[in-house]
């Protein structure tokens, strides 16, 4: 075995933890109060009419009404079309729409952008992100990246990992799936550059929480970049200790075509690389091209379908002066 | 009692108050798939929201009901009873996920009982919400087995070995809000299994056909001459078979039901029924079985038991209007044991017993206002009267 073989499993044991270990909710939010947190849980959305209602439901009754671990539920939505925005009002979520926050500045659209400007207008000493198209939502999705950050003084950042089975169709379930881009995008690219980080098991996972602290620091991507970058870049400033991984068993969400996955990795691709390149640690000589190319067949004829990303970028919000005068 | 009826138009918005609370036992326990006979992991869920909401007692029987007990303060007041069967229609390979919008709850089983078992979790902390106290010990009882082939035998056992008196009962269902049952028919659910064999050494010379067999039982079934009085019916509720358009069918499979408010008719008629299968076995040379599933007694309480009355007292103060027909469900059970009982249904809804059933939220507080009132009628003593 490999000095770096050692390592990784000291970490991979120290800082994983199974969601059964933090089901005391009384001691969480005993120790919630001891150390005088608030705590923030913020859901992205863009046309989520048909789980947000149910999202907001479950982690209110338990984790607001019941144990008084949250002190907010917030939604940040992408101008969706449907009605997500009127029911998670009326399920009492503090709705926004993410070009509403900071409108000075040039908006964009993203999941990222939403994640980035609920910083702003939440209040939460730690900020629980949490994807709003979960179908098998159970509180222990907040509770269990909450543990950690609350019981252990040295983490500051948790990434959830899970089973995850996929629904197909309408009304059928097949046990094992998911996690595609993981095992063929990114995963490979943590082995290359930096294997350290290959022990975070769902590093593309859309649950974390972290302290303000860590958030305010650093850049968050517009777009599917977001999670990668995140890793990178507090495994950069702060190390591999500061981060946890907690197993939530199973998460049902909506399938992606590969189509949309094609999309989804080739934005991650870029956000790697442009990481790389910002940390001086790849140098490429030519200007990245930011359009992905695929083809389908209309009419026995081929015709290209092009995805172009900007990659935009937000700054770490602690750099915007509004966000300094309201928190300071 | 008039000073509880008072009350009730109150208790809806205090209920409503805790909503979420509601809907997510709804939710948690509903998308547990648990088809009947295979309730385990409903039954653990079920048990673990109990003890969550810290009732005194929290057990199973020992054929694996799960009950919580909310203790009374008499001591001495036999228990009141309120159960929900905890089974579904579904199979585990179902999509049990449920879609909540402003008004409703999508998804399968939600009116067929989740809403049921979710509200009886939910009724510790509406207790508590309500500040509400009874004399009598409040047992809340999840049922397994109750559907078709389970022949109720969940609710069957939990009463036979329950050792002491029961002051009376509230069945729930999820669906629909105004019923109110207080009499169950006599029951025999049957299935007649017909195949033709393909392997047997002596051929038809003309091969009979399964589904044109059961279709001429039908028919015979059909022909019975069935009596007004006692009200009797046969309900043809099942059939399938056969393999493919062009091929003859080798078996088929019929599903009926003979209700009765006579268990003496519901008898005579299987036995017309049982001499149509072994006649039509016998002159078309096929091989036809009819197997019982399951069997209910009839029984019932008046419509001036105090009970009855009491109920339809607690639904007119909600404006509810109150619907009775017979029920074949755990009702049957206590009343044919003697124990004064209805059954109650909590919400509107629509596509009922679908995949996509869906049930609406805003009535779903008066259905839970009206079984309390109704468990607080019987804890007054309406049923220790007779």
């Amino acid at each position: 075995m490999t000095a770096g073989c050692v390592m990784k499993s000291s970490w991979l044991e120290k800082n994983t933890f199974h969601h059964s270990e933090f089901n005391d909710l009384n001691r969480l939010v005993e120790e919630k109060q001891r150390k005088n947190l608030k705590i923030s849980l913020c859901l992205p959305t863009l046309n989520e009419e048909k789980t947000i209602a149910k999202e907001i439901l479950i982690v209110k009754s338990e984790l607001m009404t019941r144990y008084p671990l949250l002190d907010e539920i917030v939604v940040i939505d992408s101008e969706s079309t449907d009605k997500t925005r009127e029911i998670a009002r009326s399920y009492g979520a503090d709705v926004y729409k993410a070009p509403e926050i900071l409108p000075d500045l040039e908006p964009f659209t993203g999941k990222g952008e939403n994640l980035w400007k609920a910083l702003y207008v939440t209040k939460g000493d730690i900020i629980v992100y949490i994807d709003a198209d979960i179908k098998n939502i159970h509180h222990r999705f907040v509770y269990a990246l909450l543990g950690p950050l609350i019981l252990f003084d040295h983490i500051k950042y948790v990434k959830a990992f899970y089973d995850r089975p996929i629904a197909i169709g309408k009304s059928k379930i097949r046990p094992t799936g998911g996690g595609r881009v993981t095992e063929l995008v990114v995963r490979p690219l943590f082995s290359l550059f930096f294997p350290e980080l290959t022990q975070i098991l769902q590093p593309l996972s859309g649950e974390y929480a972290g302290f303000r602290e860590i958030f305010e620091a650093i850049p968050f991507p517009i777009g599917y970049g977001v999670e990668t970058s995140m890793i990178l870049d507090i495994y950069e400033k702060w190390g591999l200790d500061v981060i946890a991984q907690v197993d939530l068993d199973r998460r049902i969400h909506r399938n992606q075509d590969t189509r949309a996955l094609g999309k989804m990795a080739f934005v991650i691709l870029m956000t790697f690389i442009n990481r790389k390149i910002k940390l001086g640690l790849i140098d490429i000589k030519e200007d990245l091209s930011n359009e992905m190319i695929q083809y389908n067949l209309i009419k026995n004829e081929y015709k290209p379908d092009i995805f172009q990303t900007e990659g935009h970028e937000r700054p770490p919000i602690i750099e915007i002066p509004a966000y300094r005068e309201k928190f300071k | 009692m008039d000073s509880y009826l008072d009350k009730l138009p109150a208790f809806v918005d205090t209920i409503k108050s805790i909503k979420e609370t509601i809907i997510t036992n709804i939710v948690l326990i509903g998308q547990i798939p648990a088809p009947t006979f295979k309730e385990k992991r409903r039954t653990s869920i079920f048990m673990e929201r109990l003890a969550d909401f810290l009732v005194d007692e929290c057990t199973t029987d020992g054929y694996r009901n799960p009950i919580g007990i909310v203790k009374g303060t008499s001591g001495t007041k036999p228990p009141i009873f309120v159960v929900a069967h905890l089974d579904t229609i579904w199979g585990k390979d179902i999509d049990h996920y449920y879609t909540i919008k402003e008004n409703s709850i999508t998804g399968a089983g939600i009116t067929e009982n989740s809403i049921g078992v979710g509200v009886l979790v939910s009724l510790p902390e509406i207790f508590r919400k309500l500040n509400l106290r009874f004399e009598s010990d409040i047992v809340l009882a999840g049922v397994i087995q109750s559907l078709g082939r389970g022949n109720l035998r969940g609710i069957r056992h939990l009463l036979k070995t329950w050792s002491t008196p029961i002051r009376g009962a509230v069945c729930i269902e999820s669906y629909e809000l105004g019923r109110l049952n207080y009499y169950a028919d006599g029951m025999t659910r049957c299935e007649v299994d017909c195949n033709i064999s393909t392997t047997n050494a002596w051929e038809h010379k003309f091969k009979p056909n399964a589904i044109l067999i059961l279709n001429e039982m039908i028919n015979q079934i059909l022909k019975l001459r069935l009596p007004q009085r006692p009200r009797s019916r046969v309900i043809i509720g099942k059939i399938s078979g056969g393999f493919k358009h062009g091929t003859i069918a080798y078996d088929a499979k019929l599903g009926f039901e003979i209700q009765s408010n006579s268990d003496k008719m519901v008898k005579s008629i299987f036995n017309d029924i049982k001499d149509i299968v072994e006649g039509i076995s016998h002159e078309y040379e096929v091989e036809l079985k009819l197997k019982t599933l399951s069997n209910i007694n009839a029984a019932r309480i008046k419509f001036n038991h105090p009970l009855v009355k009491s109920t339809v007292d607690v639904m007119k103060k909600l404006d509810l209007t109150p619907i009775s027909e017979p029920s074949e469900s755990e009702l049957s059970i206590f009343l044919s044991r003697k124990i004064p009982a209805v059954t109650l249904g909590i919400t509107r809804g629509e596509k009922h017993q679908h995949i996509g059933a869906t049930a609406e939220i805003e009535p779903m507080f008066k259905g839970i206002a009206q079984i309390i009132g109704v468990i607080m009628a019987i804890d007054s003593g309406v049923c220790d009267e007779e």
